[in-house]
């Protein structure tokens, strides 16, 4: 095994599965093009086989050095640190959130969802006073609608089920209203 | 030149609406630019149908502003929050992050400010002597096969930067070509790897990626860090760097001016590339390459000073062949086309006006970087006395709205807090994500002159070495390949 950890094999087999997974998917638009002779695929499947290249002998690094480093530009020195009790779990919340709340947008729309989210992240990011962050959240949606919607008069997600897209309407129609529009 | 200039000066000046958009492009550009997760693009995108009301030269001139202006407060968030406003401004983040962490925040924006200043007025001033001879050349000696092979040189630095080994250099460029083939093939049309979503059909839109990439990935490290208890707020620092001290770096701007103008001048690459190129160069000509990438002022000022060069010799290809360098000339021609113009040859001869007034409006932009950079700056650095607890869900608003402003899509705010956690856990596994985004840029470009350059030569990749821009271009490229594959193999720095 040389000096190779569990964490080396997992990220070779992560990218050797998007090798074969976009090599596997490089045949659905494998077709000629009349004026050019390396069609649609020449350029992915060159990249492909680079990339597989270039994670052998990543792995091939690994396999003699470990996770060792090489003098490359502006590289950061810093590593991760999960040692810490509860990060985890902490992390892949934090991690999770944003996704569930871009989920959300369809349905519920930014005019609802944007305050629960706004307060979600500032109590994973660690702030218990309940007070600070009710005034936070307050203050930011603020901001983000006077901006957004007030000033610039941005298409927003408005949701399309009720009653989420019924709030939406409404806090256009108090917009309108203040614009005299 | 200099009536021009003058004539130019007083149509900018003469008219109380039309300063009064300079400023608005000037302030707007700089605040854009400078807050987390929003760029110039988002504010250029939302400003475009506005352009239709005015005249076509102050549509024209507010969109160089922007330019201008953006591309400097897009230092700011990479200095301070290791956010790069936009491509161009990431190799800033490599010392100018560290020197924040250092507590020499003030010193990297005050280098910023004035090399920004220095490079974009340089450039302003070397654009409206050379603009026509130099179209002129680029017209008989610029082709797809040279702009290929910038491409393969461009992506070959990139590869050697930011990424904790070699190989994962590579891998990081080759992921970022990757997913450029996302979307339709620039020759034929083809769908490629759509995956079921008609949506993907245009490809990876680049403001998503480059805001998960870049702002979404960085409040994950952040909360990393606060999960684990390691977190540590930016030291706050008001000291400007001294005259002695920019005095000592003369040569590192000079240099920078000039690998900005040039790597500007070429329609599709512009200010990106020109940044890395100068924050490469920077280290190559270095005695101390070490030190760069640990808090280094003379890396603040080669990407500052190169990035800003940049803007004045893109609107070069613009302004005489028609050609956009990026995103925002982009934009730019479809202002042109609003008013019934075309940007090209035809423009020096139709409306010399309105070519003047953009000039003028470029050099007094610059100029207005470094008299409204200082006093703004100042209100910004304040912005670190903000609890990150605080700072994030606003950074992760604003990087909603601008991903899903630009077209209106769900999937790109999806898209986009996909690449944040995946460039999250790249960066904590010592990929590069600078690397990452710049194949993504380039992957386009490099496959559509490849294509159009093996027509033009039929296949004979001979050919591509008969031409001398061409083969001095690949030949760089090839040794700086060389030289990062015999490190791949020969060096290991420490084990940990």
């Amino acid at each position: 095994m040389g000096q190779l950890k569990r964490t080396h094999l997992i990220e070779a087999a992560i990218f050797l599965s998007i090798v074969i997974l976009f090599f596997g998917f490089s045949f659905e638009f494998n077709q000629p093009i009349e004026i050019y002779i390396f069609g649609a695929t020449g350029w992915p499947r060159v990249i492909i086989g680079l990339l597989f290249i270039a994670t052998i002998g990543n792995l091939w690094f690994q396999y003699n050095h470990g996770s060792a480093s090489q003098a490359t530009l502006g590289q950061s020195e810093e590593k991760p640190d999960f040692s810490a009790p509860g990060t985890i779990p902490r992390m892949v919340t934090i991690l999770g959130t944003p996704f569930i709340f871009a989920w959300l947008l369809k349905p519920v729309g930014i005019y609802f969802s944007a305050p629960f989210f706004i307060a979600i992240i500032i109590w994973l990011f660690g702030e218990r006073r309940w007070k600070a962050i009710l005034i936070i959240t307050l203050l930011i949606y603020f901001v983000f609608i006077g901006l957004f919607l007030v000033i610039l008069n941005a298409p927003l997600p408005q949701g399309n089920m009720s009653p989420f897209y019924d709030f939406s309407a409404w806090i256009l129609k108090i917009n309108a209203k203040l614009q005299g529009i | 030149m200099i009536e021009n200039f003058l004539a130019g000066s007083a149509a900018l000046f003469g008219d109380p609406f039309t300063i009064g958009i300079f400023v608005f492009g000037v302030i707007g550009g700089m605040l854009f630019g400078a807050i987390p997760g929003v760029s110039m693009l988002t504010l250029a995108a939302i400003l475009l149908p506005f352009t239709a009301g005015l005249d076509p030269a102050q549509g024209v001139m507010l969109f160089a502003v922007i330019y201008c202006t953006g591309t400097y407060g897009g230092a700011i968030t990479a200095i301070l929050f290791n956010i790069p406003g936009s491509a161009e401004n990431a190799p800033t983040a490599f010392d100018g992050y560290p020197m924040t962490q250092k507590g020499q925040s003030g010193k990297a924006v005050g280098a910023a400010v004035l090399c920004s200043a220095i490079g974009g007025m340089a450039s302003a001033l070397v654009m409206m002597t050379a603009t026509e001879p130099l179209a002129n050349w680029a017209i008989r000696n610029i082709g797809p096969p040279e702009i290929f092979a910038l491409v393969f040189f461009g992506l070959a630095v990139a590869s050697t930067v930011g990424a904790r080994t070699i190989w994962k250099g590579w891998m990081s460029v080759l992921i970022g070509l990757l997913i450029a083939t996302i979307g339709q093939d620039p020759v034929g049309g083809i769908n490629r790897y759509n995956f079921g979503f008609t949506d993907l059909a245009a490809g990876i839109a680049f403001v998503p990626a480059i805001l998960g990439f870049f702002a979404v990935s960085e409040i994950f490290v952040q909360a990393e860090k606060k999960a684990s208890g390691k977190y540590k707020a930016p030291k706050v620092s008001m000291t400007f760097p001294t005259f002695l001290e920019l005095w000592l770096h003369k040569i590192a701007v000079f240099r920078s001016i000039i690998v900005g103008f040039f790597c500007g001048i070429l329609p599709g690459i512009g200010a990106t590339l020109a940044a890395f190129m100068s924050y490469g160069e920077a280290v190559r000509w270095s005695k101390k390459p070490e030190e760069f990438g640990t808090g280094k002022l003379e890396g603040v000022i080669s990407a500052e000073t190169a990035n800003n060069a940049a803007t004045g010799a893109a609107m070069i290809p613009l302004l005489a062949l028609g050609l956009p360098g990026g995103a925002l000339t982009a934009m730019m021609v479809a202002v042109f086309q609003m008013h019934d113009l075309q940007p090209g040859p035809l423009v020096f001869m139709l409306s010399p006006d309105l070519i003047w007034i953009v000039f003028a409006a470029m050099f007094y932009a610059n100029l207005s970087i470094l008299l409204i950079g200082v006093i703004e700056t100042k209100t910004i650095l304040n912005l670190l006395k903000i609890p990150f607890q605080f700072l994030a869900p606003l950074i992760l608003m604003l990087a909603t709205t601008g991903a899903y402003i630009s077209r209106g899509l769900v999937l790109d705010v999806m898209i986009m807090f996909l690449a944040g956690i995946v460039g999250y856990l790249l960066r904590r596994t010592g990929f590069s994500i600078p690397a990452i985004v710049l194949g993504l840029i380039l992957g386009e470009i490099g496959e559509q002159n490849f294509a159009q350059g093996m027509q033009m030569v039929h296949y004979d990749l001979g050919d591509y070495f008969s031409r001398p821009i061409c083969a001095v271009l690949i030949a760089a490229g090839f040794i700086t390949l060389g030289s990062s594959i015999f490190r791949a193999f020969t060096s290991a720095k420490k084990s940990v």
